[in-house]
């Protein structure tokens, strides 16, 4: 049974020649029209993610790994398709910036894991092994803005892999922190698989596609172009990049 | 290693539960960021119109000096008002300055619109308590049913701010120099709304334009409850009930109409 079933997505953002984001702008510019560029992200997008699976998805920079990854999130709206998640998601995308910098990471934890779901008597049992997980028992009540971007990184971490419930959705995940955090996000990683959850994970090492991943797709021009074996699909990242001219993005 | 220990599949909390403890988190560390999570800090918040008010006083019971309730007619509104120019200028900004938690994961994210509001509304509670004891003092106790239609008053206002403060979010994420607009008319509002001049001196025809002003009707309203001990006519209430949920149900719309697309303007 599929947990995420993607049908027919597509997402564009419309990118306007003039960028006006202020009234005042928009009054000056009356007189001025601008045309909009259409930047078509995703055409048409579909698969299936299994209950139980680990599964890759490759592309190259631009091609909208991210932008489907937010759709699939809930934290965009897809223009067209249908998107239906028969489990709760938590997502850790971006997860390196935004921090209140005024708040120590206490209360920093008790934000991010309150918005991903976990309810506050969740987040009091956890904030030992969160605050253990990214080796910062020690600022545990130093303010984020002391923090170095690694630091705010593994903590940020830390608190998605401790907010899971069931379908988990990583943004290149292994490649934050020194080798001892990766090392931990591994096993961490391999406990959640091995429990039977549902993983969803994006990476530009094909390494990591081969190792954590049965099957993969690999997304060109706002399509699916192969939905095989995870080696194969990085076999075929690889020659791709090598050999294919950049067509990450067809303005319509 | 470290996170061995972790429970997996755990049993989701009730929705209410979870997001009963998203508005707690959200009220504590809006104080808290405020101000430094002591009281004294709070104390600044009170000083603000505090000071605003000894200042009107000084110059104005001159002016107004035939008006025995002038000093706590000005309290009164100077309070009020500073309920609504700081709720309305933290909400407009509320969804920006909260951007990094909505890109994050996906929640109800009117809670943030919602709850930036809470260090006004704290000002505001403490203030009516402040009020009431000052009425006690000057021996004109106001009755259970005066301070019950006063804080009646007050729910009305705080509703009719989350209304506003619920469609200039979404629209400050798209203009982002609404909070420059907005500082310039509330700015002008202060002056529009009898504040520091009773509402009598104007004509009488020009009354129903300065109560299209929200604060003007709250003002009024409080007044006349707390200061002259009258109670207002059954249509004003009804009419102030009809503009609240207007701009509740206006505020909502707008909100409903753009939030999904809220991520992709931060």
């Amino acid at each position: 049974m599929a947990v995420i079933s993607v049908c027919g997505i597509a997402k564009s953002f419309s990118i306007p020649s003039v960028r006006r984001e202020t009234v005042r702008e928009h009054v000056f510019g009356l007189l001025r029209p601008r045309r909009f560029e259409e930047l078509r992200v995703l055409e048409d997008i579909s698969f299936e993610v299994r209950r139980g699976e680990t599964l890759g998805l490759m592309g190259r920079n631009g091609s909208g790994k991210s932008t489907l990854l937010k759709i699939i999130s809930g934290i965009y709206r897809a223009d067209r398709g249908r998107v239906v998640v028969r489990a709760p998601v938590t997502p850790i995308l971006e997860l390196g910036v935004g921090w209140n910098p005024e708040l120590d990471a206490i209360d920093n934890i008790y934000l991010l894991g309150g918005v991903m779901g976990l309810s506050l008597a969740e987040i009091r049992s956890s904030i030992d092994d969160i605050l253990e997980f990214a080796d910062l028992v020690r600022f545990a009540n130093l303010e984020l803005r002391h923090y170095s971007s690694g630091m705010a990184a593994r903590l940020a971490y830390a608190v998605a892999f401790h907010a899971v419930r069931d379908v988990l959705i990583l943004d290149e995940i292994f490649a934050v922190g020194d080798a001892g955090f990766r090392a931990r996000c591994f096993d961490r990683y391999r406990e959640l698989h091995a429990a039977g959850h549902t993983v969803l994970l994006v990476s530009h090492e094909p390494y990591t596609i081969a190792n954590f991943c049965q099957r993969a797709i690999l997304i060109d021009g706002g399509r699916v172009v192969l939905d095989d074996r995870a080696d194969h699909v990085s076999d075929e990242y690889l020659r791709r990049l090598a050999t294919a001219p950049l067509s990450v993005a067809t303005p319509a | 290693m470290g996170a061995a220990n972790v429970v997996l599949h755990t049993p989701r909390p009730s929705r209410a539960v979870h997001l009963a403890g998203l508005v707690w988190t959200l009220v504590r560390t809006d104080f808290k960021a405020r101000y430094h999570g002591t009281l004294a800090g709070f104390v600044w918040a009170l000083l603000k119109p505090f000071t605003m008010f000894l200042v009107l006083l000084g110059v104005f019971s001159f002016v107004f000096s035939g008006d025995p309730d002038y000093r706590v007619n000005l309290i009164v509104a100077l309070f009020l008002w500073d309920f609504f120019a700081e709720a309305t200028k933290v909400s407009l900004t509320s969804l920006l300055a909260k951007g990094y938690l909505i890109n994050k994961a996906r929640f109800p994210t009117w809670i943030v619109v919602v709850t930036s509001t809470s260090n006004a509304v704290i000002t505001l509670l403490v203030f009516s308590v402040v009020i009431v004891v000052f009425l006690v003092a000057s021996g004109r106790a106001p009755s259970a049913g005066q301070v019950a239609l006063f804080a009646l008053y007050l729910v009305h206002y705080f509703l009719m701010v989350v209304g506003f403060g619920l469609a200039a979010s979404v629209m400050f994420l798209r203009y982002r120099d609404l909070n420059q607009v907005w500082e310039v008319a509330t700015q002008a509002g202060f002056f529009v709304a009898p504040i520091i001049y009773p509402l009598d001196i104007l004509p009488e025809r020009f009354h129903w334009y300065l109560y299209l002003w929200p604060p003007t009707l709250f003002i009024q309203l409080s007044r006349m409850v707390l200061v002259k001990g009258e109670v207002p006519t059954l249509r004003a209430h009804v009419m102030l009930a009809a503009a609240t949920a207007l701009a509740l149900a206006a505020g909502i719309a707008m909100y409903r109409r753009h939030a999904a697309r809220n991520a992709e303007y931060l």
